[in-house]
């Protein structure tokens, strides 16, 4: 249900006005007029705590708005055929001959390329939403409608090439069409609007298309874990009624949408989300169904198994903990709605999902809801490391725990640790981001940051970003921590020091002394005389508080500070091989 | 009828959220300041939203007052209606 011209204005309306501002770019050929208001809604919706600036640029001049795309937050791009030849639109008039569909081609290219530069040096800054026209094209081939020309083809051949060369460009967002079409499925085209005030959409297309684009501006954060249920849910069928042997996943027992299901969860683990199971079952005879049937999910992309008689918001505590997650990064799917009624009730924050066993339509449309939770722009290195080292994590914690708390430390040399720094700023590494945003443990503050403001940060000449990657003994983690701050003049001796105003480590680095080393280097490195830590306190980051305590001698306090003597003093040294990595 | 005129003036409303209610069914765009084009067309558009019709172009030049609005619609839109619709 998309949302009314009405709404959007009361929603724009009772906007805060004295809320901090997001400015917003909207770059469009044609009069922007109510996909503005829409979008300014749609982000208002998305964006509470804002009040939403939504800039626009001059009419019949998309190449020229990209030139000069002012400094924004983000910059939505809506390209319509006129603006690739101006005569695939209503307002101007250059013939429709047949004799002229070569020359239209030409230009459609000529503006192609200018477009792709463009777009590629406004996304340098700014993150760049983009979508390709969204309109039928005007009768102005030669064939009948339902047939394609060979003009047709070419132009949306020439608007395929220039998708698949931004895509390849970081932070560009295109707008997938089955997305929209679902969204926007009657007519898209307003003749009278488009003639009369240079707006060519109607409301329901417009509004349907701005809540797309508000999405890709919000570009939400992924959730990180799904816990699935098992009897009718990854199969079909109660194991402890019908035995191993009973339950199916395929065509012949009507139950292919329990193996497009597992297929969805096996994706979902092999692109970084953790996949854990929560399921009231014999565990003898799961790990047996599991054993003697081919599922499509493998064993070796669950973890935790919880499966015993038990209440199933306690396996969803236990398996909380073995993530190290809050419920609301967490997805739960069981079929049963008692089950994820006592789930909700103890973790209110974990999102609820029932699998409708006897409904392929609607268990196909769950499917669909859980990529959309699960999406995520590309995948990394760290995706793929991520439940491996989870595993990982919980056999080191097994061994700290059977070493006594004296020979904790001990025990870290013996993993054979290896820390990886880089301090070469990589604005448009979008790992470091990631993690600063998603964080929550060992995180300085809490603060998060919108990616333009992030790159336009790390491009001043005083910032200092530092990476850290780690492996050791118990398998690779991949970047793990980031530290950035501003060096500055004038400690009490004359030399610089550093101010860190943001710094997060992966909780699955815990327990290894990273963090010590992190700031030793940091000392040597920068050869600062003293850091400051723009502290402050959030409802998770007690690691952080912890550790502060600890290096300091003193309660972690809002610009607290460490001198390098102070942290010589205190510093729990490791026996880890410190690498210094060019580019990470 | 009352409804007719009631649905005009949320439009109304919507459109220019500065005015009191007890002034829009006397507002014309020449007593209006914020009354420009680009508000004009946001004000028929949700009247086009509202009642479900498309307002020729030729007849938006005469659409510059509620009064004017309303006898548009009660000659453009009400017709349209069934007899159980109308009442």
């Amino acid at each position: 249900m998309t949302m009314k011209l009405a709404e959007a204005l009361k929603v724009v309306q009772s906007a805060p006005t004295d809320a901090p501002p997001l400015q917003i770019a909207l770059l469009c050929g044609f009069t922007p007029l109510h996909l503005e208001t829409f979008l300014r809604a749609q982000l208002c919706k998305l964006f509470p705590g804002r009040f939403l600036d939504v800039q626009t640029g001059l009419y019949g001049d998309l190449i020229g708005n990209l030139q000069r795309v002012p400094g924004v937050a983000a910059a939505v791009v809506v390209i319509e055929w006129a603006d690739l030849d101006p005569r695939l639109g209503l307002r101007r008039l250059g013939g429709w001959e047949p004799s002229q569909l070569q020359d239209i081609l030409v230009e459609v290219k000529r503006s192609c390329d200018l477009l792709q530069n463009g777009m590629a040096s406004a996304a340098r800054n700014i993150p760049l939403v983009v979508c390709f026209p969204t309109l039928p094209l005007v009768p102005i081939s030669f064939t009948a409608l339902a047939r394609a020309s060979e003009f047709t083809l070419e132009l949306r051949s020439c608007i395929a090439s220039l998708s698949a060369a931004l895509f390849h460009i970081p932070g560009v967002r295109i707008v997938d069409f089955q997305r929209l079409d679902a969204l926007s499925s009657s007519r898209r085209l307003d003749v009278n609007a488009d003639l009369s005030s240079g707006f060519p959409y109607t409301l329901a297309h417009a509004s349907a298309l701005a809540e797309v684009l508000a999405q890709l501006v919000l570009d939400p954060q992924p959730k990180k874990g799904l816990i699935t249920d098992l009897d009718d849910t990854l199969w079909r069928g109660i194991l402890g009624e019908v035995g191993v042997q009973g339950i199916s996943w395929d065509l012949d027992n009507h139950s292919q949408i329990h193996a497009l299901y597992q297929q969805l969860l096996r994706s979902l683990a092999a692109s970084g989300t953790l996949i854990a199971v929560a399921s009231k079952n014999d565990r003898s005879l799961v790990e047996e169904a599991f054993a003697a049937r081919d599922t499509i999910l493998r064993t070796t992309d669950v973890f935790p198994f919880e499966v015993h008689w038990g209440a199933k918001s306690e396996s969803v505590a236990r398996i909380l903990t073995a993530w190290n997650i809050s419920a609301g990064d967490v997805v739960c799917v069981d079929d049963s709605p008692m089950d994820l009624a006592e789930i909700k009730a103890a973790h209110p924050e974990v999102e609820c999902l029932a699998f409708p066993c006897e409904n392929p339509q609607a268990a196909y449309e769950l499917l669909e809801r859980l990529r959309d939770l699960f999406g995520k722009g590309k995948i990394s290195q760290e995706d793929g490391l991520r439940a491996a080292s989870l595993r990982a994590n919980a056999d080191l914690h097994r061994d700290v725990a059977q070493v006594s708390p004296d020979t904790v430390r001990e025990f870290v040399h013996q993993i054979d640790g290896h820390l990886t720094l880089t301090s070469q700023k990589q604005p448009l590494d979008s790992r470091s981001l990631e993690l600063v945003n998603k964080t929550n443990q060992f995180n300085l503050n809490g603060r998060r940051f919108q990616e333009a403001e992030w790159r336009n940060w790390l491009n001043a000449p005083d910032t200092v970003l530092v990476v850290a990657s780690y492996r050791d003994k118990y398998g690779p983690l991949g970047k793990i921590a980031v530290i950035a701050g501003d060096l500055l003049n004038g400690g009490s001796t004359g030399k610089r020091k550093l101010c860190i105003r943001a710094w997060v480590m992966s909780c699955r680095a815990f327990s290894r002394l990273i963090e010590y080393e992190c700031i030793r280097w940091l000392f040597a490195k920068l050869d600062v005389e003293e850091l400051e830590f723009d502290f402050l306190p959030t409802a998770r980051n007690t690691p952080m508080q912890n550790f502060l305590q600890q290096v300091r001698n003193a309660p972690a306090e809002p610009h607290c500070r460490l001198s390098h003597d102070q942290f010589m003093q205190n510093y729990p040294a490791s026996s880890h091989s410190i690498e210094e990595s060019p580019n990470g | 009828m009352v409804e007719l005129e009631s649905r005009l003036a949320i439009c109304f409303a919507t459109a220019f959220p500065e005015l009191d209610p007890q002034e829009i069914p006397l507002v014309a765009m020449g007593s209006l300041a914020s009354w420009d084009s680009l508000a004009g067309i946001t004000l028929l558009s949700l009247i086009e939203e509202e009642f479900s019709l498309s307002i020729s172009p030729d007849d938006v030049a005469d659409l510059v007052s509620f009064e004017l609005i309303l006898d548009y619609l009660k000659k453009n839109y009400l017709p349209k209606l069934s007899p159980e619709e109308a009442q």
